[in-house]
């Protein structure tokens, strides 16, 4: 017995358990990584260079359940499933309705406001709010700043663009960016692509809403921004048109190992996209979808394979 | 098709409009139950009185029965909408209290109609009644698949409309539209937020809604002298 627990090894037992106490998700994404083969995919932030996990986490409907104790600890799990397996962008908006009350408390549960990177939006059409709804919203959050504001759908984005540049040059924010979803106001969100000094544009992509291929995503690398993409399964109708299909044989050597992964990594292997936001409600859910943060990519070839696979379903 | 603000309506559907998911509005019922028991067989208590109440032959019973009733809307709007669903859906704050003011209309209609401006809840209506509170409840039961869940009148503003709109059968003239306003408003409200959640069998409350305020309005007694 001596001999299996010596002085230095019960020393070091000591130290560990104590880390593991007092940074218990720290610990866990370690004993995560150990049972990984590879490194979570990330890709950089081109304005500065910031690496950012290529999985993020949407949470629109998922994190708005109000005072349910009981529905505040499951998403409190969601969350934490989504950090042990490398996760850090988390996006919200005033308008999920409780959902940043609720991420406030998951966060403070979890012990992980330094580890999140906070994305939120500004939805308000008065267009001299811009600053005190962030407040809000980071009081609602329980952090001290937003690492990323976005103008949600471009809603007086002109009054909100120009307080926002100037909280970044403050410091009250690390980047900025704007907002659009299920396609819409292309045009005009180009416009200020080409005109405004963005970080970051959140937009709609997937496997059936491919608009954004043709104008947005191209601009977004010709301006060296940033792409979040929202509603990488079409709100769930991708799962409840494809999910009882079966996958493709040639599945595996695309780096797919079931349906989550093979919407994910279509949309994060596109080279403009920085991170995609899916949402969920179930740890199981979030396992799967952290999944497409691992292994391999498709090429080109395999990403029109698998855009021709879907079509012919 | 841009219109004005740019904004692209036609691009929207139903379901863009719900910013919660089925699971979380269904646990609302079994939540205010678990919170308020054992208060709420105060409820169930008061969802049976209410139509012996307003069917008795004394105007001070039915006087009791019309305050009881104003508590019913006060409830379902102040607990459920306000407290439970409104965190949830921002609408749903507004809904509460207008419900509230419902409750002031009929508290206000118990003190100031006369003895012989509130006739007694006709036998037909009172049975519907109880058929409303006791079959509604179950829809969230039903969806749920846990009875906890019960849509109990006085709490659920689903059970609370659709039987208290049998009570304009009381009522005539302005009295009786100024009572109809909120529950119709309501029924339409909830219809699109059953839709939007794919609850369709939720639709059952705002159809048993409309049907009931047109029973009560051909059961009025308005309607009764003009058939005489």
């Amino acid at each position: 017995m001596s001999r299996l627990l010596d002085r230095r090894r019960f020393l070091m037992g000591l130290g560990l358990g104590g880390v593991a106490l007092a940074q218990p998700l720290a610990f866990q994404r370690i004993a995560f990584a150990e049972n990984t083969t590879d490194s979570p995919i990330t890709r950089r932030i081109p304005t500065t260079g910031e690496a950012l996990p290529a999985i993020g986490m949407g949470t629109w409907i998922t994190f708005n359940v109000g005072g349910d104790p009981q529905l505040v600890d499951q998403r409190t799990q969601v969350l934490k499933t989504f950090f042990d397996r490398g996760g850090t962008l988390v996006d919200g908006s005033p308008m999920y309705g409780s959902a940043a009350d609720v991420m406030g408390e998951a966060l403070a549960e979890l012990n992980a406001r330094d580890r999140v990177f906070a994305a939120t939006k500004i939805w308000t059409g008065d267009e001299s709010e811009t600053r005190s709804e962030a407040t809000r919203s980071s009081r609602r959050w329980g952090v001290e700043r937003f690492d990323l504001l976005q103008v949600h759908n471009l809603l007086g984005w002109q009054g909100h663009l120009e307080t926002l540049k100037s909280m970044k040059a403050n410091g009250e924010v690390r980047y900025i960016g704007i907002t659009t979803s299920h396609g819409r106001r292309h045009r005009e969100f180009a416009r200020i692509m080409e005109s405004e000094p963005l970080d970051f544009v959140q937009l709609t992509y997937n496997l059936l809403d491919r608009e954004a291929e043709e104008e947005l995503l191209p601009l977004a690398q010709e301006k060296r921004i940033a792409v979040i993409v929202n509603r990488p399964f079409q709100g769930g109708a991708l799962f409840r048109r494809f999910q009882s299909e079966r996958l493709p044989g040639w599945a595996a050597e695309a780096g797919v190992s079931n349906w989550a992964e093979y919407f994910l990594k279509y949309i994060i292997s596109h080279p403009a996209v920085t991170c995609a936001i899916p949402a969920t409600s179930k740890v199981e859910h979030m396992k799967e979808n952290m999944g497409a943060l691992y292994g391999s990519l498709p090429d080109p070839a395999q990403r029109r394979q698998m855009a021709d696979y879907v079509r012919s379903l | 098709m841009a219109l004005d603000g740019g904004v692209e309506w036609q691009s929207y559907a139903l379901q863009d409009f719900v910013m919660f998911g089925p699971q979380v509005f269904l646990r609302l019922f079994e939540r205010i139950n678990q919170d308020l028991w054992p208060w709420t067989l105060l409820a169930v208590f008061a969802a049976l009185a209410l139509p012996l109440l307003l069917s008795h032959q004394r105007s001070a019973s039915r006087r009791v029965g019309l305050f009881l009733l104003a508590c019913a809307w006060g409830t379902s709007g102040f607990a459920f909408l306000v407290s439970y669903f409104g965190p949830i859906n921002w609408p749903a704050v507004w809904f509460g209290w207008a419900f509230v003011a419902q409750a002031v209309l009929v508290g206000f209609l118990a003190v100031k109609l006369s003895a012989d401006s509130l006739p007694r809840l006709p036998y037909s209506a009172a049975t519907l009644w109880v058929i409303a509170v006791v079959g509604l409840p179950w829809l969230t039961v039903e969806l749920s698949g846990e009875w906890r869940a019960l849509a109990l009148f006085g709490l659920a503003p689903g059970t609370t409309v659709a039987a208290g709109v049998l009570v304009s059968a009381l009522f005539t003239g302005l009295a009786r539209w100024l009572y109809l306003v909120i529950p119709v408003f309501w029924a339409l409200f909830s219809a699109a937020t059953y839709w939007g959640l794919q609850l369709k069998v939720l639709l059952i409350f705002p159809v048993a809604t409309l049907v009931l305020v047109v029973i009560a309005i051909w059961l009025s007694p308005s309607r009764a002298q003009s058939r005489d």
